[in-house]
């Protein structure tokens, strides 16, 4: 009996010893930002929770251009941090074989605020949007099953998928989770603006009136913290007569929806120049130049841009001012969100 | 005093030990019956050939078969209680392989009336980003621009098509709104009815690809030899598909 309880009580503290041992080898969570007055985030990580190790892997595979299909872009590519994760100076971006896309690359950041992605919205979740650009034939143009067996091959990947999910597995769901958890934490929340409106930083007298021309003339659809309302409008754009892009149309095949694209929020929008769903505006100037007079008049319309938006000369000048406020530096160069040690972001030669 | 208190924790221990091999026992000697549901893709009585076979659609186009593919989700069974044992798996029917035509569940004891199955994915799957099994998006069932699955796919040549290589390429789905394509199936189980909990119930399903034409609404090749995206044709083109299966048999051994 004494031999018995012995041998009990050893494989009890062993198993308790293994026990303890898995638990040093999970992930360790970490919290998501919500910065101080915002609305509540979409829960983009009640599925997927965010990690220390899961953010690692995904900044890895944002950085990585084998998830192309020639090697030559990652998402970074396209997605350039010091342009608030858009690209820079670029109306259409560049994709495989010498391509264009056919929308103006978006920034990336405060997603989970985001309740659908896309210009026109047709991504309805985080984790999946990145199979859009992996897969189109003028973007990555890569299949997943490939990109899957590139990173199968790597035993840093191995070992990362290991970390972040506790096994060697690699999948589309694992990849597309890790994803999600870099690009969902790209909060950019501590502009000039917000040092203003917390009280640590004082506005001048041209920053003050530009901000009070903005509440005046464009905060009903650009409406703060978030400086968007997440809806669908038609601005006034004459249709582009190349790509012909109806916006939210395609998605909804509804009439009322055509021309109609996401409102983009305007923070970092000093830096994520040119403008508009197909980057036809290389200016500020020359976006609120269109609402003073370029306005098209067409059915779907915004009811609130029918007359245009009248601005005068000094309001103009100092909308754009106040407008700069919002560039976030922090967050431009946040090596958090940087490459990784390995991955050298690609620079595209122009 | 110390001997004494290892000996009240070895009895906890083992004890406990017990209880958790009770409890597995209990778990997989658990009161059920095993559920198979058999799905045989067809042309009217014809067997499908991919590819080397010409079929012939009701108004007369001649057709081949490259891929034909559907959803299966929330297969389940309604008993004389009329409670229903849900599960809410999804399973990709794929004519070109033979293993995902048979669906094996498990299902309590009962006496069933009805079975239910969703013919398609879902709504709920279609909103909660990346999913595995059935529902990775390496299936090639997964609409990338525009968030959803593909409930059903059906392509291949005809010569009654316009399009490059006479290809014809049905892709049907949308999940919401006035063109979800999403169909719930039923059929009555009348033998089903007294099954004992060492049965198995076997349920054989044809599906008759040449109900995709005109079941419901006429949909003829030459007119429209593509269907991509969520909408009214592809509305239609699920309200005929819903039609293309009957029970062939139900076998309870």
């Amino acid at each position: 009996m004494k031999f018995i309880t012995l041998i009990s009580f050893i494989l009890f503290i062993a198993a308790s010893a293994f026990i303890i041992h898995e638990e040093q080898l999970l992930p360790h969570l970490i919290q998501p930002e919500v910065p101080k007055g915002w609305p509540k985030p979409n829960n983009i990580f009640a599925t997927n929770p965010l990690t220390e190790e899961g953010f690692q892997l995904g900044r890895k595979l944002f950085y990585d251009e084998r998830l192309s299909k020639d090697g030559n872009f990652s998402c970074a590519s396209c997605h350039q941090q010091f342009a608030a994760f858009a690209t820079y100076d670029h109306d259409f971006s560049h994709g495989f074989n010498n391509q264009f896309t056919t929308r103006n690359a978006p920034s990336l950041q405060n997603l989970a605020w985001v309740p659908l992605y896309h210009w026109d919205g047709g991504v309805n979740h985080i984790e999946v949007q990145p199979l859009s650009p992996l897969t189109a034939p003028n973007e990555m143009a890569e299949n997943i099953d490939s990109v899957l067996q590139k990173l199968r091959k790597d035993a840093v990947y191995k070992k990362m998928f290991k970390n972040a999910f506790g096994t060697e597995l690699i999948n589309s769901q694992r990849m597309l989770k890790a994803l999600a958890q870099f690009t969902g934490s790209l909060v950019s929340a501590n502009s000039k603006y917000d040092r203003f409106k917390n009280g640590q930083e004082k506005f001048n007298p041209s920053e003050l009136h530009g901000y009070e021309v903005f509440k005046a003339k464009c905060a009903t659809c650009h409406n703060e913290p978030l400086f968007t309302d997440n809806t669908f409008r038609n601005n006034g754009l004459p249709l582009n007569s190349f790509i012909k892009d109806f916006g939210r149309m395609r998605i909804s095949n509804e009439s009322k929806d055509s021309l109609k694209f996401r409102v983009p929020s305007l923070r970092n929008v000093g830096v994520t120049q040119p403008y508009m769903h197909d980057g036809r505006f290389y200016s500020l100037g020359q976006v609120i130049e269109h609402y003073r007079t370029g306005i098209q008049q067409s059915p779907t319309l915004d009811s609130s841009l029918r007359e245009g938006i009248a601005f005068t000369k000094l309001e103009k000048y100092d909308l754009i001012i106040f407008l700069n406020t919002l560039t976030d530096t922090t967050f431009l160069k946040n090596k958090k969100y940087s490459a990784p040690d390995g991955n050298t972001p690609l620079v595209l030669s122009h | 005093m110390m001997k004494h208190n290892l000996k009240i924790f070895s009895g906890i221990y083992f004890l406990f030990t017990f209880l958790i091999v009770l409890s597995n026992t209990a778990l997989s000697q658990q009161k059920g019956i095993n559920l198979k549901v058999i799905f045989e893709n067809k042309v009217k009585s014809d067997s499908i050939i991919l590819y080397d076979s010409i079929y012939t659609n009701p108004f007369g186009e001649k057709y081949s078969i490259n891929k034909f593919r559907y959803y299966i989700s929330n297969v389940r069974l309604v008993n004389n209680q009329g409670v229903f044992t849900k599960n809410t798996a999804s399973f990709l029917i794929d004519e070109a392989d033979p293993q995902s035509k048979e669906i094996n569940l498990k299902v309590p004891m009962g006496h069933y009336k009805r079975l239910y199955f969703l013919l398609g994915v879902d709504s709920s799957k279609n909103v909660s980003g990346a999913q595995d099994g059935a529902l990775d998006p390496t299936k090639d069932m997964f609409w990338t621009w525009n968030t959803g699955y593909v409930m059903a796919k059906l392509e291949g040549i005809s010569t009654s098509s316009s399009l490059v290589n006479n290809k014809y390429e049905y892709h049907i789905g949308g999940f919401e709104g006035k063109y979800n394509v999403l169909k719930e199936i039923s059929f009555d189980l009348p033998e089903a009815d007294d099954l004992k909990p060492i049965n198995q119930l076997t349920i054989l399903i044809t599906a008759d690809v040449n109900e995709w034409w005109n079941a419901v609404h006429e949909i003829k090749i030459i007119q429209h030899a593509a269907i991509n995206s969520p909408g009214a044709l592809a509305l239609a083109m699920s309200d005929n598909y819903s039609k293309m299966f009957r029970i062939k048999k139900i076998i309870i051994n």
